[in-house]
């Protein structure tokens, strides 16, 4: 890889306008940073638009705009089961969050794990959430770095070795830097200036890309037969069918139990804003789809063939589909934009993972176990030091770690975070259940959930469950979040009546 | 509150049903692993769901517009905007 100055100098510029944005960002709608719903919740003031581009920029990371058209350039169809998945958010989205949205903001919760410990009064349960949280969103932040990683290497920034990484910690540095200063105001305003850059990027990608190529018949005409539908099942099972169904439903109930995503959500004014949202990120959902048939031009392109790019895979793998696309089909100021919209795209989500990380971590493990009756100044301060150390960790496990490992415990991730979903669930209608019962089925969740993924070697989270003979394949977190309900459902009552003879659970 | 009006209110939900429709369709996968008919190029399995990322936002869109319809009507008149009504919920 050649390093190309036009679109170094380009991608350089723009990095250094959205550091600019990000610090001006505290003085955004003023208030004390030093409280913790200031710093790290935006003071719950952020309205239908600025929410729109803050979860958008949350939710779309730049590893999903690596990744997605990594997977379809890899796998074909199934790595388009991204587009069912982004549908179904949204009446997830609509469905369950306002109301959790209103019950945090009367009773000042902050995290997730706030809302069970207070509907359960269970610090133990508070405690599972949170950890839970942290270390599903840890692996999630090393992520973000290697979308990073691999756009300011196809720029040719001299790769490998301590001298390689050196762009990479600056960016981070950066980072942390506006973090730690503005909180969550940051990427908020930061959301918007990526946006503007990724819709460019993609509407030219689409536009003239397929121009370039003779239009999406020759694009899909070059596309093996065999990828382009999934591979019908035979016999006793359901195959690559259900493999989709469940892969599309699992991500989307697990997406909004991220601890990014729900301050995403709790930072929002009000639960019209939420709907509203609900309806109008579909234009984020659009663009993915978009995105996801990049994969297929970086096929049509034959640029994993192109021996200039040969250095590129070699090191990225599949995840070099789109910037060589993009390297061989742009003007060299053009790619600067592109890239820079993907490098952008990367602070945006790993500044919210931070500051979410570092909420859980101040509310659910520092206040509560360690400082019960610090000052609302000694939390935000705790919170601002752990949004760096989250960071910082990120950067290690990116930089020590094989990134391999980083994939698969992402994907872990996913199978960890879902087993949320029972307590909060069921927390936003009724506190009649036993929190004992709750952990046991997170535990019983969890470990069932990992095992499955053990049998796969950690490189599948698509499960071959047998059931009358029958094999369904399907995605690991949907089958053990079931297991986590009839845990909780079985023990809850039992649990009650051991606790207080007598005493049936709706009476508390 | 007497017990109507309890069904009452858990009525005013009835247009979240229509969240079942997209969820159907999606996970009835066997009804779009097909590439015909195309259209403009692009096999069925992929516009049909683009097509489907907009229809499903028309199904949010909707339910939001019913359902703040029907709790206008229902609302004693006088009460007003309420605070999340004020224009700084858009920005």
């Amino acid at each position: 890889m050649t390093f190309d100055l036009t679109a170094a100098s380009i991608f350089v510029a723009l990095f250094l306008f959205v550091t600019w944005i990000g610090f001006i960002a505290a003085r955004w709608r003023k208030a004390d940073l030093n409280l913790l719903h200031e710093w790290g919740l935006g003071g719950r003031r952020f309205g239908t638009v600025v929410t729109w581009f803050l979860l958008g920029g949350d939710l779309y990371t730049a590893y999903t705009f690596i990744a997605v058209p990594a997977l379809v350039f890899g796998k074909g169809a199934m790595g388009f089961f991204a587009v069912p998945y982004t549908i179904l958010i949204y009446p997830i989205l609509y469905l369950v969050f306002p109301r959790l949205w209103k019950i945090a903001h009367e009773r000042g919760h902050v995290t997730a794990a706030d809302f069970v410990r207070d509907r359960f009064g269970s610090r133990m349960l508070a405690l599972a959430f949170a950890l839970t949280g942290i270390v599903a969103t840890m692996p999630y932040i090393a992520l973000q770095l290697v979308g990073m990683e691999v756009v300011i290497g196809a720029l040719g920034f001299p790769a490998g070795g301590f001298v390689g990484h050196i762009p990479l910690i600056i960016a981070f540095v950066i980072l942390a830097a506006f973090t730690y200063t503005s909180g969550l105001r940051a990427p908020a305003l930061i959301a918007i200036v990526k946006d503007v850059l990724i819709f460019v990027t993609v509407f030219a990608a689409v536009v003239i890309i397929p121009a370039k190529l003779g239009g999406y018949s020759a694009i899909f005409a070059s596309v093996p037969p065999e990828k382009l539908t999934l591979v019908p099942p035979e016999g006793d099972s359901l195959g690559s069918y259900s493999a989709y169904a469940t892969l599309a439903l699992g991500s989307a109930v697990a997406l909004f139990l991220y601890p990014h995503a729900m301050t995403g959500i709790l930072a929002s004014s009000s639960g019209n804003v939420i709907r509203r949202n609900a309806a109008l990120l579909a234009a984020y959902s659009f663009i993915l789809g978009l995105i996801a048939l990049l994969g297929y031009m970086a096929i049509a392109a034959g640029v994993d063939r192109d021996p200039a790019y040969a250095a590129g895979f070699a090191q990225y793998g599949s995840n070099f589909a789109v910037p060589a696309l993009f390297l061989a089909s742009f003007p060299s100021w053009f790619v600067g934009i592109a890239f820079a919209a993907i490098a952008i795209g990367a602070l945006v989500p790993a500044a919210i993972m931070s500051i979410a990380c570092a909420n859980l971590f101040t509310r659910n493990l520092y206040k509560e176990f360690i400082s019960p009756d610090c000052s609302d100044a000694d939390e935000a301060r705790m919170a601002k030091i752990v949004s760096l150390v989250v960071k910082i960790g990120a950067v290690v496990f990116i930089l020590a770690i094989p990134q391999a490992y980083a994939i698969q415990l992402q994907l872990l991730g996913g199978i960890w975070i879902i087993q949320l979903l029972p307590p909060l669930l069921l927390g936003l209608y009724t506190r009649g259940f036993n929190a004992l019962a709750l952990l046991l089925g997170w535990a019983a969740g969890t470990a069932i959930g990992t095992y499955m993924a053990a049998t796969q070697g950690f490189t599948s989270s698509v499960y071959p469950l047998e059931i009358f003979g029958v094999t369904v394949p399907g995605y690991a977190a949907l089958y053990s979040v079931v297991i986590n309900f009839l845990v909780v459902i079985a023990l809850s009552p039992l649990l009650d009546l051991m606790a207080r003879p007598g005493a049936p659970s709706a009476a508390r | 509150m007497t017990r109507n009006q309890h069904t009452a209110s858990r009525l005013r939900y009835w247009p979240r049903l229509l969240f079942l429709i997209p969820f159907g369709a999606m996970m009835w996968v066997p009804s779009y692993n097909r590439t015909e008919p195309e259209l403009s190029g692009i096999p069925f399995f992929y516009w049909y769901q683009l097509g489907w990322i907009l229809l499903g936002a028309a199904i949010v869109l909707t339910v939001h517009l019913i359902e703040t319809r029907i709790t206008r009507s229902t609302e004693p008149p006088g009460k007003g905007l309420k605070p999340e009504d004020v224009p700084g919920d858009i920005l």
